[in-house]
């Protein structure tokens, strides 16, 4: 009976009124504005539909049946508009009744300040304390739903641990509130995870994602950059809770602050994650004024949902930005130094050895004239125009500076209607699966309405008065609407099916890092180590591929290999493979929302990656070690904060039994599991066979002459050949750095040395090569490497062919090499090469345990399970 | 007739859809699907698209580029009239032209100029469409691939791919649709970009298969592990999957564990 009623009280109210906010205008912005918007440039026929004025010709409010706007839409032969479907008739019919009931328009919401909203009497007091819950149970009541229960304690605490620092909850703080779960340990437990330096951690990356931030320059060379330095100085101003408005005005224009501080300046890096081409012959004022312009496009999309990089080329389509005002913006961002330089100039010193690109702001001298580009092309400027905001924002108060400086306090002045709807929103949305207004990234006449309006305001008005984000958090999460059990059932599903009036909590795929960073904690391998330069925890060769430069992934040492996520080093043309299978961004652009997939590479990522294989390892060892005699339960409430069912239990017993099975049959195999962290790191294991000219080379023997045709062969008399150490070459101006020991003028260089290997060889060798010439390599007389790369700066390790690979043997070995100059120019020639190789694991710890690699499967599998990879 | 009262997609000229790539082709897809005009274009015959993408190939110029006046201009300096109000890299002052030292001659029955360098090819040319008409003003490779991939020489946007797996899908139930094969030792220098998915879902963007390792990242068990054990914990995860579904209600539980599937069948 209720199922039936819902939506035909739905469809009584629809046919009273029609209302301009929610339904007219989306009708109007999708279909008419393109062509008869604000944009004068491509404005049709000279009629506009977004605002009353313009519209009137068409309109013929109260009298439907003249309207020239319906007739044409209904027009059978040249309807309007002229391109894609027809407009239904339940859309001619919602046009229809608004032109009736007098075509009224009114001010995008999103544009009128936020007031706080009066509190509705609902059906369950009880329930709705919380202002946040009344505003919810308003709407519930209205769709005939109601709250599920509460979640259960060790649920709500791995949610509420999750969602607030990235981490599983610490076994000690959950105790504590298993122990007696009630609303005000639940306070308690959720002001610890607000205390926790990991709660730094995990909104950091939050915001990271909006301000693109990445380890690269980015674009071809994409070179390293350092400015973790900013990284850290979000993590700790969230951790000390920075009000949001400061948080805001030190990032856009910390170095304009009086007497500002190293942290002032250090958060200005917020807009040098623009990128910077370095690739030869581009034109640098170009590419800073892309910068520029996505400085300008993110600083609208961050703090107020606004797309105004379209406005950039011509009038915005929708909103009311004008291609003029889109410059009058950029000019407050035009006046800073930086200008797409290689050295990422300015930089500010931190110690001798670390510099952190930051803004600084020209004399005012040297400012420069800001003018409007046609069609958004830098090379045809046009009217020149000064710094200000848009006219349909608040404006800029009559004593404030025309600089960042006043732009930024602009943005969080109590005037400004949008930057505490689009923050509060944004934090909503990352606790509770979607956002208010699920467009996080549009709160213009194009995105989504807000499905509670009134809820938007009441949280904005609340933040905006002390801008206290932990104090929003806290008040989000310590909600009954938040607290509610996600479990749905089908008639709720069928009524709600994207819980858009949370009558159950929000169960959503964790974000990427959290993925990572939980099978880390789970496993004990987490570092809680915080700050510093980023690390380079394991990724499959070959990943990094790149151009020009000898940049080169090498695993980190130690602890580094565990890092939590956001440590992880970012580079924009190649991220981190198990970040982008589960949806991270890569910095090239600010990213508001991310999108969540579902594919199969992330169940290849969680099931195969070996660094989540290691992490099965380590968790199936720390709970055998935990608990001997129960490894199984302990597994389990390890990754999932919860007790096994007895159905759970018995389904994974079976498992482990099957494996177990297995590996008695393939003992060698269990081995490989048990000791998978020494397989992995194999690098641990690299051996110098032959060191290059950075350390002591050995003595090959040489010649600067064309030898007889066999020369590369292990058979071959090489001595009455020359002998000496690497380097080979000459140079114009001789280098300390790379001190030539053998001279070698000619065009060809051929070197043979002889050495010994044991017998169980080492795999996988590579040669340790510097050289600014092509060169070709012979393993005992079979051919293994032909290299034409003209240059790589410093040694860069060249694997060999597969041909190569083999032709190593116990006892002797003849490495042959030609290195040709190709009649290259005359500043200077260079050859060195060296030999390592990965030594073979050491037998003598072998234990082949078949129930302990059962343990590893069933911990993969565990790691695995849906309820491990979502936040329920 | 303005171009915009044709019907949506015989309307586009190839202008519109590189230049308004954006949301245009989406658009496009969605309007073909709520019009149900389809009946109205031809029957489509291609099952799938291979594209492939040459970087650091020899020049056009010296393949099947004809430019005669640029053979007369060789050796000469460049005319003023091709620098004015130009931008090229690493040309500073007045370069010196280079016309093609091949021989160009017709062939076939569309008299299609080519270089003596592509004999096969020239035997084959009616076979082949050439497209004389593309050009940019992006003069560096990285903006310049991008912008062939993307329609943008900035980062950010969705590729071609990606474009075509948003509008069209996929009916490939065994791989993903958008695959991308690389050879040679490095990277593009537009990076992994070049078959991204910009601001759609990830999950268009192209599969890249590698040359050396595992094709697909991740696609071998790891060391240790077997397929048949595989199977094993798949059935696990399935169950223990199931259990969870019946508790929770949520409908991506299964959807996850199709995923996984089709992962185990890659």
């Amino acid at each position: 009976m209720r199922l039936l009623f819902a939506p035909l009280l739905a469809l009584t109210l629809h046919a009273q009124s029609a209302s301009y906010q929610n339904d007219v205008r989306p009708l109007l912005s999708r279909r008419c504005l393109a062509c008869h918007g604000p944009d004068a440039q491509s404005r049709q026929a000279g009629l506009r539909l977004d605002t009353r004025d313009g519209a009137l010709p068409v309109l013929s409010p109260g009298q439907s049946a003249q309207s020239r706007l319906l007739s044409r839409v209904a027009d059978p032969k040249r309807p309007m508009p002229p391109t894609g479907p027809r407009l239904t008739a339940a859309e001619q019919d919602l046009l229809k009744r608004w032109i009736d009931d007098g075509a009224r328009y009114a001010a995008h919401w999103a544009y009128e300040k936020p007031v706080r909203p009066a509190l509705p009497v609902v059906s369950n007091p009880a329930w709705s304390k919380h202002p946040i819950d009344r505003l919810i149970l308003a709407k519930l009541d209205a769709q005939s739903l109601a709250p599920s229960p509460r979640a259960d304690p060790a649920t709500l605490a791995r949610r509420a641990a999750l969602d607030l620092t990235g981490l599983p909850p610490e076994p000690q703080v959950l105790a504590r509130y298993l122990h007696s779960p009630t609303p005000a340990s639940y306070a308690k437990f959720v002001d610890e995870l607000l205390a926790s330096p990991h709660f730094g951690e995990r909104w950091a990356k939050i915001w990271l994602d909006l301000a693109r931030y990445a380890d690269t320059q980015g674009y071809e060379k994409d070179n390293k950059r350092s400015i973790w330095p900013y990284r850290d100085w979000v993590i700790r101003a969230l951790n000390d809770n920075l009000p949001f408005d400061e948080f805001t005005v030190r990032q856009l224009a910390g170095d304009l602050l009086p007497d500002p501080s190293v942290d002032d300046l250090i958060a200005t890096g917020f807009h040098r994650n623009t990128m910077t081409n370095t690739e030869g012959g581009t034109d640098d004022e170009e590419f800073r004024d892309l910068a520029i312009r996505d400085r300008l496009a993110t600083t609208g999309q961050v703090w107020m949902g606004q797309t105004w990089g379209c406005a950039q080329c011509h009038t915005h389509k929708y909103d009311p930005l004008s291609h003029q005002e889109f410059y009058q913006l950029y000019a407050f961002f035009n006046q800073t130094e930086d200008d797409d330089h290689p050295s990422d100039r300015p930089l500010l010193k931190l110690t001798s050895s670390l510099s952190t690109p930051v803004l600084k702001e020209l004399p005012a001298a040297k400012h420069r004239q800001t003018r409007i580009f046609d069609r958004g092309n830098f090379l045809t400027p046009g009217e020149a125009v000064q710094a200000a905001t848009p006219a349909f924002l608040p404006p800029l108060p009559a004593d404030a500076p025309r600089n960042r400086l006043g732009f930024a306090k602009w943005l969080t002045s109590p005037e400004n209607p949008l930057v505490a709807r689009v923050t509060v929103n944004r934090f909503w949305s990352r606790l509770m699966g979607r956002g208010l207004v699920e467009t996080e990234e549009d709160f213009g006449t194009q995105g989504s309405a807000p499905t509670h309006p009134e809820l938007l305001d009441w949280l904005a008005v609340e933040f905006a008065d002390k801008w206290d984000t932990k104090a929003l958090l806290r008040s989000i999460v310590t909600s009954e609407t938040y607290q509610q059990s996600s479990a749905v059932n089908p008639s709720l599903l069928q009524r709600d099916p994207r819980n858009q009036w949370y009558a159950r909590g929000a169960r959503f795929r964790l974000d990427a890092e959290v993925v990572r960073d939980q099978a880390l904690a789970s496993a004990g391998l987490l570092s809680r180590r915080l700050y510093g330069p980023p690390v380079m925890p394991w990724q499959p060769d070959g990943v990094w591929q790149v151009v020009y430069n000898g940049d080169a992934w090498r695993t980190s040492k130690g602890e580094d290999r565990y890092r939590r996520a956001l440590y992880t080093f970012m580079r924009r043309t190649s991220a981190y493979p198990a970040m982008t299978n589960f949806d991270a961004p890569t910095g090239e652009t600010c990213t508001i929302r991310r999108i969540r997939t579902n594919t199969p590479l992330q169940a290849l990522t969680t099931l195969n990656d070996p660094a989540f294989m290691e992490a099965a390892q380590k968790l199936a060892q720390r709970a055998r070690a935990e608990s001997p005699r129960d490894p199984l339960r302990r597994l389990f409430e390890l990754v999932l904060v919860r007790p096994p069912s007895p159905a759970e239990l018995q389904r994974l017993q079976a498992l482990w039994r099957q494996a177990e099975a297995d590996f008695r049959l393939q003992p060698a195999r269990a081995e490989k599991l048990v000791r998978y962290d020494e397989v992995l790191y194999s690098e641990d294991r690299v051996a110098t066979i032959l060191a290059d000219a950075r350390t002591t080379p050995p003595e090959w023997r040489f010649s600067t002459n064309e030898p007889t045709e066999n020369w590369f062969q292990s058979t071959f008399d090489d001595s009455n050949w020359k002998s000496g150490p690497g380097y080979f070459g000459h140079f114009e101006k001789p280098s300390a750095a790379t001190p030539i020991r053998s001279a070698w003028t000619t065009e060809n260089l051929y070197g043979r040395i002889a050495f010994d290997l044991p017998q169980r060889l080492p795999t996988n060798f590579r040669l340790p090569i510097r050289a600014n010439c092509s060169f070709e390599i012979w393993v005992n007389g079979v051919p293994a490497l032909a290299n034409s790369v003209y240059e790589r700066s410093g040694h860069y390790e060249y694997d060999l062919t597969e041909a190569g690979q083999k032709a190593f043997r116990p006892g002797r070995n003849v490495i042959a090499i030609k290195a040709t100059r190709n009649n290259a120019g005359n500043v200077g020639q260079v050859f060195d090469a060296g030999l390592i190789a990965t030594a073979p694991l050491d037998t003598i710890r072998a234990k082949q345990d078949p129930g302990a690699a059962a343990w590893v499967v069933v911990a993969n599998t565990i790691l695995n399970l849906d309820e491990s990879l979502t936040r329920r | 007739m303005s171009e915009t009262n044709l019907h949506p997609v015989l309307g586009a000229t190839r202008r519109h859809f590189l230049q308004g790539c954006g949301l245009g082709l989406a658009n496009m897809f969605l309007a073909e699907a709520q019009t149900g005009s389809s009946a109205r274009l031809p029957a489509a015959k291609a099952k799938s698209v291979i594209y492939l993408h040459m970087a650091g190939s020899p020049s056009q110029l010296e393949l099947f580029d004809y430019k005669p006046e640029l053979i007369k201009f060789n050796g000469k300096p460049c005319p003023d009239e091709l620098l004015k109000g130009k931008r090229f890299a690493f040309i500073k002052g007045v370069p010196k032209m280079l016309g093609t030292p091949y021989q160009f001659k017709q062939h076939g029955q569309s008299g299609t100029w080519l270089s003596e360098l592509l004999p096969h090819f020239s035997e084959v040319v009616d076979d082949v469409t050439l497209v004389h008409s593309m050009t940019t003003d992006q003069f560096n490779h990285a903006p310049a691939q991008l912008f062939v991939q993307t329609g943008n020489p900035r980062f950010g946007y969705a590729s071609l791919g990606a474009w075509a797996t948003y509008g069209l899908g996929t009916e490939n139930q065994d791989l993903p649709g958008f695959v991308v094969l690389t050879s040679g030792g490095n990277n593009p220098d537009g990076g992994k970009s070049l078959w991204g998915s910009g601001f759609l879902p990830s999950v268009h963007q192209g599969v890249h298969c590698r040359s050396q390792g595992d094709p697909v990242l991740f696609l071998s068990e790891p060391e240790g592990m077997t397929r048949g054990l595989r199977r094993k914990t798949l059935d696990a995860l399935r169950d223990l999957n199931a259990l969870e579904q019946k508790q929770q209600g949520d409908p991506e539980i299964e959807a996850r564990m199709a995923q996984y599937e089709l992962a185990y069948r890659m």
